[in-house]
């Protein structure tokens, strides 16, 4: 198999442009026209409705920077993205190497579609069985207790592990399947050259099999990370009262009090961030494998 | 149950304007919280049936939704309904017009306390028609007590640590700080007492509730003794859901809250609005709901009146004494909601 | 090779771990469909009432078949624009390239509860409005960012020398895609397609903002259930829709082959 080339091997934006169009004018339209005018307001002081004054500002980016609880949640949403994301690739990775490289034939096809079904369901309905599961006197709780020899109380409902356990279980699917996508792609011939040489499991897996599947990776853990960062559903809802982060007071600013443009403007600065760390964080992934 | 055409959407955009534009006139479009009364199947089925009209129900989550709604569907709907406190907001922002009350026949019924309130009347017009009051006080599951308790501050015993709950709301937290500090919900003068109350409440609670299906659960399972709760929520709890919730409206007090009827700009069908708000604040259909499903109290005294002598909202709602405690919410300024939102999201923030 | 062996069926009971941790939920919302409480209250007590009710609940039934209807739709026009713009990302060399690669995150960074709101104002601006349409428009768009990252990712493996060789052996654009592209990154498409599906089926934010009252979706009458009149027909239907798809996909694993085995 030949080397992986990520570039393309033609050049010009006129031969690419009845590809591209479709999808991209479909984007401008639907996201980047309406955000537009998501930017324009995060410059103002107020809506330019019900007759109200407004002005031009940059207060409402400045206010990022005056309050230490908008940095301090920006940072603690930021440490939710990257904890959920390393989980995603201890549990996700193995499972997509299984499903590539063990599993053949009907049963990886079943449970390639298998991994995502769960998420046709609805998400607010699956965070309820959770509750059910972790909450003292829930079926972790009395499951663990009938098999123990010793009682233990097992009540992790509304706490930062809760968080974790939900968000890991609504985005480990993406891991699993983007990191197969690369995984299974890697002929295995290459994988026995590799061990004929007399290199050990380990020794292949990180200078062969890791190196070769990183696109997968590094697509999982952006498919991941970013949205986890925003994400406000999840944690206020299984982590109670320790279940406040970025997004629950960006939501804040639209839905108890009327202030778009600072609620625009929080968001704005979250993309900045995600977008800067995926800069900074993709040549560096990609250079380790 | 049919399966709507797929080619449907892709021809749509224009269908779906017009569509809008020829609204048939004899529907009714209603904007209020789900599960509020309005949608009541039965009571929409007697409304139909009483009036010919036909009633579509749509549904906000949150009083800046509602508003957000107006704002950007004008036309759209032909009653909303609004918590008295954004009334003001409202007429404000041109969203809704004045109301020929001598359209409504049982208008004459409502409490004169709260028809003339401030809040709806403006220039002499009428822009909210009072439909029903209720309370954000305190609940118990009845299994962690053996006596209801009369003081705001069982909320503060470390008996019941981890077993609170409150509301996620900036508002309902800073005034409920408010009463518990003994001061006048529409007119905080010390912030700080506020805030100290509700610093030392915050390692009691479990978590936040959001809505009334929260509460619920949490009671079902017992895994909370007390918390805030809207008393119309807590009546239907128990009567309806049969689980063992009870109000408990403390010494302190509590805060009161009045829901009204609007008409928004616009609107296309108003003879049907005027029969719609009618309806509602009719004394038969007032008992259905408190029967059936549990409600608040109604603003009209005979509806009242024709609840049963012992009925939680004739007997302890009705209640002189209860009146005395009680704080109705004024409007507030967004400044004043913005206030109150920094310092909840501190509270949050710092719990960590 | 004894290691390899164990290493393998190591591996096999991985994979039914994390089945297991992936459907615990769902078989605890399947459970509850079928209890007596609407508070998820136990011990158990057993009633297939909420079947019934949910036969009865025409708004709730025809809102999941708009659901349904806008999943499929979303699903496969995300899947063909979002699958031909990774050819092209890939492809070829342009000026502005990481520019379009980049735009691809705003959708899935900025919560969507500030897209909706920004859909809500456009579409409303430019004569949209609200309704089915408009929430079709919004989910393609909240989709494709998800299938060109995915399918991207697995053309990252095609070897271009692929294409180059088809093409110095006479064969056309369209049958150098047809044979020889589409082919290898069909499980990159399949993935991107199941993705948009699940974008689209548990959307409630940006539905939730562009619904009108005869025209909602599931995950709007279930957040606005959850208020004040939240019962296990939302679980019932949830689970209906479960077994009804795993029964397809089942299916679907029998008769086709996707996965990219050679």
């Amino acid at each position: 198999m030949a080397e992986q080339l990520a570039t393309g091997s033609r050049r010009g934006l006129k031969p690419a442009l009845p590809l591209l169009l479709p999808a991209y004018l479909w984007l401008t339209v639907a996201i980047f026209l309406p955000l537009s005018a998501m930017v324009f307001f995060s410059f103002m002081t107020d809506l330019p409705l019900a007759g109200k004054e407004w002005a031009f500002t940059l207060g409402n980016y400045a206010a990022f920077f005056s309050q230490g609880i908008y940095s301090t949640l920006l940072f603690a949403s930021l440490r939710l993205g990257l904890e959920v994301t390393l989980w995603c690739v201890v549990i996700g990775y193995p499972a997509a190497y299984v499903l590539a490289k063990v599993l053949k034939g009907r049963s990886r096809e079943a449970i390639f579609l298998l991994v995502i079904l769960p998420f046709w369901s609805n998400g607010l309905v699956r965070i309820f069985s959770w509750a059910m599961v972790l909450r003292e006197g829930g079926i972790l709780d009395t499951a663990l207790n009938a098999v123990l020899p010793f009682k233990i109380n097992i009540d992790l409902m509304y706490s930062y592990p809760a968080v974790i356990i939900g968000l890991v279980h609504s985005y480990v699917p993406y891991m699993v399947l983007t990191c197969y996508l690369t995984l299974q792609a890697i002929d295995d011939s290459l994988i026995e050259a590799g061990r004929s040489l007399g290199a050990s499991r380990v020794q292949v897996l990180w200078r062969v099999i890791i190196p070769l599947s990183m696109p997968g990776l590094i697509a999982g853990a952006a498919l991941i990370f970013v949205p986890v960062v925003g994400s406000f559903m999840e944690p206020r809802i299984l982590g109670g009262r320790t279940g406040t982060f970025y997004g629950t007071i960006i939501e804040d600013q639209f839905v108890a009090v009327f202030n778009w443009p600072l609620g625009a403007a929080l968001s704005f600065i979250l993309l900045a961030v995600v977008l800067v760390i995926l800069a900074l964080a993709a040549p560096v992934l990609q250079r380790a494998g | 149950m049919r399966m709507p055409r797929l080619t449907a959407f892709v021809t749509a955009t224009a269908v779906f304007v017009s569509a809008l534009a020829a609204q048939a006139a004899e529907e009714v479009h209603v904007l209020n919280w789900k599960g509020y009364g309005a949608d009541e199947p039965w009571a929409v089925a007697n409304f139909e049936k009483a009036t010919g009209f036909k009633v579509v129900n749509d549904f906000f989550n949150s009083e800046q939704e509602m508003l957000t709604k107006l704002r950007t569907n004008p036309g759209l709907y032909d009653v909303v309904m609004i918590n008295a406190a954004f009334n003001d907001q409202a007429m404000a922002g041109k969203l809704i017009q004045s109301i020929d009350v001598s359209k409504l026949s049982n208008y004459a019924d409502i409490a004169k306390d709260k028809a003339g309130s401030p809040m709806l009347n403006h220039d002499g017009k009428v822009y909210g028609v009072p439909w029903v009051w209720g309370l954000t006080a305190v609940a118990i599951n009845e299994k962690s007590f053996d006596k209801p308790p009369t003081s705001i501050a069982e909320m503060w015993d470390p008996a019941h640590k981890g077993r609170v709950i409150i509301r996620d709301d900036a508002v309902e937290a800073v005034q409920f700080g408010a009463i518990a500090s003994g001061q006048n919900i529409n007119d905080i003068k010390d912030m700080e007492a506020v805030k100290a109350k509700l610093t030392s409440l915050m390692p009691q609670i479990k978590t936040f509730w959001s809505s009334e299906n929260d509460w619920n659960q949490m009671v079902a399972s017992n895994q909370i003794d007390i918390g805030t709760y809207w008393s119309g929520s807590a009546d239907r709890a128990k009567t309806h859901f049969k689980l063992p919730v009870s109000l408990v409206i403390p010494q302190e007090g509590a805060v009161a809250w009045l829901d009204a009827f609007s008409i928004p700009v616009g609107s296309k069908n108003v003879a049907g609005a005027e029969a719609f708000i009618n309806y509602m604040i009719d004394p038969k259909f007032y008992v259905e709901w408190v029967t059936k499903v549990g409600a608040p109290v109604s603003a009209n005294t005979k509806a009242v009146e024709a609840l049963p002598e012992d009925a939680f909202n004739r007997k302890v709602m009705g209640n002189p004494e209860v009146a005395k405690r009680i704080q109705f919410q004024a409007p507030i300024t967004d400044e004043q909601r913005e206030k109150y939102l920094a310092l909840w999201q501190e509270l949050k923030v710092n719990v960590k | 090779m004894a290691t390899t062996r164990i290493l393998e069926w190591l591996g096999r009971f991985y994979i039914v771990l994390l089945l297991a941790f992936l459907y615990l939920p769902i078989i605890i919302m399947a459970l509850m469909s079928f209890n007596t409480s609407p508070f998820y209250q136990l011990p158990f007590e057993w009633t297939t009432d909420w079947y019934a009710s949910l036969w009865q609940n025409d708004q709730l039934i025809a809102a999941t078949w708009n659901s349904i209807e806008i999943a499929v739709i979303t699903t496969i026009v995300s899947t063909v624009l979002g699958s031909a713009a990774s050819l092209a990302l890939y492809r070829y060399e342009f000026r502005g390239k990481k520019l379009l690669q980049a735009l691809l995150f705003p959708p899935i960074a900025i919560p969507w509860l500030i897209t909706g709101t920004a859909m809500l104002i456009f579409f409303f601006g430019i004569g949209i409005g609200r309704g089915l349409v408009a929430i079709l428009l919004g989910h393609v768009a909240l989709a494709l960012p998800y299938v060109i990252v995915v399918v991207s990712a697995r053309l990252r493996t095609f070897a271009p020398e692929l294409e180059e060789a088809a093409r110095s052996l006479g064969a056309n654009q369209w049958q150098v895609t047809n044979r020889v592209t589409l082919p290898w990154i069909m499980p990159g498409v399949i993935a991107g397609g199941l993705f948009a599906f699940a974008v689209s089926f548990d959307q409630f934010v940006v539905s939730y903002f562009l619904s009108t009252p005869g025209q909602t979706t599931l995950p709007v009458e279930i957040y606005a259930a959850i208020r004040k009149g939240f019962t296990p027909e939302i679980n019932a239907v949830s689970t209906i829709i479960i077994v009804v798809s795993m029964a397809l996909m089942l299916l679907t694993a029998r008769f086709f082959k996707f996965g990219g085995e050679k």
